[in-house]
């Protein structure tokens, strides 16, 4: 049940989008975040929102999954939404009540705004749901090579979140296992006062751990009877190919990016 | 000679009782030799001394005839492979093939090469319908057998098994148990099973009973089962159809105890009763 909210974000498929290599995938994202800025008017704004639908389109996900993604920042949505709407003051006057005016540039801005807000976290959410987190770290791993040089441990800092990655559906077992535990010891883990509830929780973070430390010490010594001795010398048995797709889609947000900068006001 | 220890002593820091006293044993190639003990009888130390994981304080590990030291650890390590108790803490990879790969990775072994070994290692421990599942998708027997494909994906000369199958149901326990008998009797791997489950000591070649840190006994696992009380005493519990035959003995029945398992007793048991 916990596993799904976590990690089964992933929605398999053999669409497009999911076949894009993850590092394209990075690039296009990182590269969407700083365009989005780009927009300033109706037209800039339009265009993006197409784009990003098409992107949507084309990765065949259900439209429900994209908005179990939006759910949780809808609230900051619509806070944004009303700040900008009433501190704007530019443009026709609309509504006055007391001190509270609304003129027309300060809803155009609530809507800009808030729609800047939504596309990023749909691009983002998109990235996450047609991206297994294992391609994500494979990408990141590749994109950082370069930083190697300068003495960054990437290659450490990626197996370090592969094995997080493998580890969450066991931890999560585990957390389980012990609340089970403590709860047939008597520990009231739903009701309670707030001190009572911070007692119970303490109560199954500590085996919690106490075991996570055990563990890391065995993995430790299993990785090492196993002869890994950090990434040099070391191959890859999972590879990323560029296709020519990859570079189709990287050309397509530049394009994207310059019709923005011609059309932006 | 696989392996041969000699002399070995061991004392863990700040400890008072050496844990491994004056061991001296040999396994041959092909072998499937078990060590046996209690807890705390030190069998599980000297796993961690044979792979280098401890440093000895007394004595000379030699695997293929050569000396374990700092200088030959790593190439000796990629002929020994070691499984060890839990399942879960020894699985690094995010899938079941990732996870065989990574002793290859480690050891350079180019892609190619990788895909067809990592294909035949999970093939030969009946694996292959598994290659892309996840590890908490598996159970504890699968997981082993997950490791042990990644052993076996390094064509090792030798497999450590510490305590590998004390964590798992009696049907996993059976799944490693038959797997690493195929990888004995087919491919000659040598096996050094530490353990203190006497069913696992049933299938070995030879036995080494450890107490209190030094060698107890030696021999077949049929001398060692006939030291009955003895056995008993270290903390070790004999396999129920040695314990009944045992007590049937006593009364007077002529059992030939020949036998570790329940379905051969109860199969010597009729035979023995008809011929009446």
């Amino acid at each position: 049940m916990i596993n799904s909210m976590i990690i089964g974000k992933y929605v398999p498929s053999d669409s497009i989008i999911h076949r894009m290599d993850p590092r394209a995938k990075l690039l296009l994202v990182f590269i969407y975040v700083f365009i989005v800025f780009l927009a300033n008017n109706s037209v800039t704004y339009i265009v993006l929102t197409m784009f990003t639908l098409v992107l949507l389109f084309l990765s065949r996900i259900p439209i429900a999954f994209i908005l179990r993604g939006l759910k949780p920042i809808l609230w900051i949505v619509l806070v944004t939404f009303l700040l900008h709407m009433f501190m704007t003051k530019e443009g026709d006057l609309l509504y006055q009540w007391g001190r509270l005016a609304i003129y027309e540039g300060g809803i155009k801005q609530g809507i800009f705004i808030s729609l800047r807000f939504l596309l990023f976290i749909m691009i983002t959410t998109l990235l996450t749901l047609t991206t297994t987190p294992i391609e994500v770290t494979d990408g990141v791993e590749s994109l950082l090579a370069p930083l190697k040089k300068l003495h960054v441990p990437v290659h450490e800092l990626a197996l370090m979140m592969s094995i997080s990655l493998r580890f969450i559906p066991t931890l999560l077992e585990e957390t389980e296992k012990i609340m089970k535990a403590q709860a047939a010891r008597g520990v009231d883990f739903s009701g309670g006062s707030f001190s009572e509830r911070v007692k119970a929780i303490v109560s199954l973070l500590v085996p919690l751990f106490i075991n996570s430390f055990k563990r890391a010490e065995e993995l430790a010594t299993a990785m090492e009877a196993r002869g890994y001795r950090g990434g040099e010398g070391r191959t890859k048995f999972r590879q990323l190919t560029w296709k020519p797709l990859d570079t189709f889609c990287l050309i397509a947000v530049f394009v994207l990016a310059m019709i923005l900068f011609v059309l932006r006001s | 000679m696989i392996l041969s220890v000699e002399k070995l002593s061991f004392k863990y820091p700040n400890q008072s009782h050496y844990a491994i006293q004056n061991v001296t044993f040999q396994v041959k190639k092909g072998e499937w030799v078990a060590i046996v003990g209690h807890n705390g009888s030190g069998k599980s130390t000297i796993a961690k001394l044979l792979i280098g994981l401890l440093k000895p304080e007394n004595g000379i590990i030699k695997l293929f005839n050569t000396v374990l030291n700092e200088e030959t650890i790593w190439d000796i390590r990629k002929r020994v492979g070691m499984v060890f108790q839990n399942p879960d803490n020894q699985f690094v990879g995010t899938t079941v093939e990732d996870d065989v790969a990574f002793g290859l990775e480690n050891n350079g072994v180019p892609r190619e090469d990788m895909i067809k070994r990592v294909r035949e290692a999970v093939q030969q421990v009946n694996m292959e319908e598994f290659l892309q599942h996840e590890p908490h998708h598996l159970s504890g027997g699968q997981k082993q057998r997950v490791a042990i494909a990644g052993i076996i994906a390094l064509q090792p000369d030798l497999i450590i098994l510490d305590e590998a199958t004390s964590m798992l149901d009696p049907k996993g326990k059976q799944e490693v148990l038959e797997t690493v008998r195929h990888l004995n009797k087919k491919q000659h791997i040598t096996v050094l099973s530490i353990t203190h489950d006497l069913e696992e000591v049933a299938k070995a070649d030879r036995v080494i009973v450890m107490n209190k840190g030094e060698i107890m006994a030696e021999g077949t696992p049929k001398q060692i089962f006939s030291l009955g009380v003895k056995l008993e005493r270290v903390g070790l519990d004999l396999p129920f159809a040695v314990k009944v035959s045992n007590q049937l003995k006593q009364h007077g029945l002529p059992l030939s105890s020949n036998y570790f398992t329940v379905e051969e007793l109860v199969d010597e048991l009729w035979t023995l009763y008809s011929s009446k």
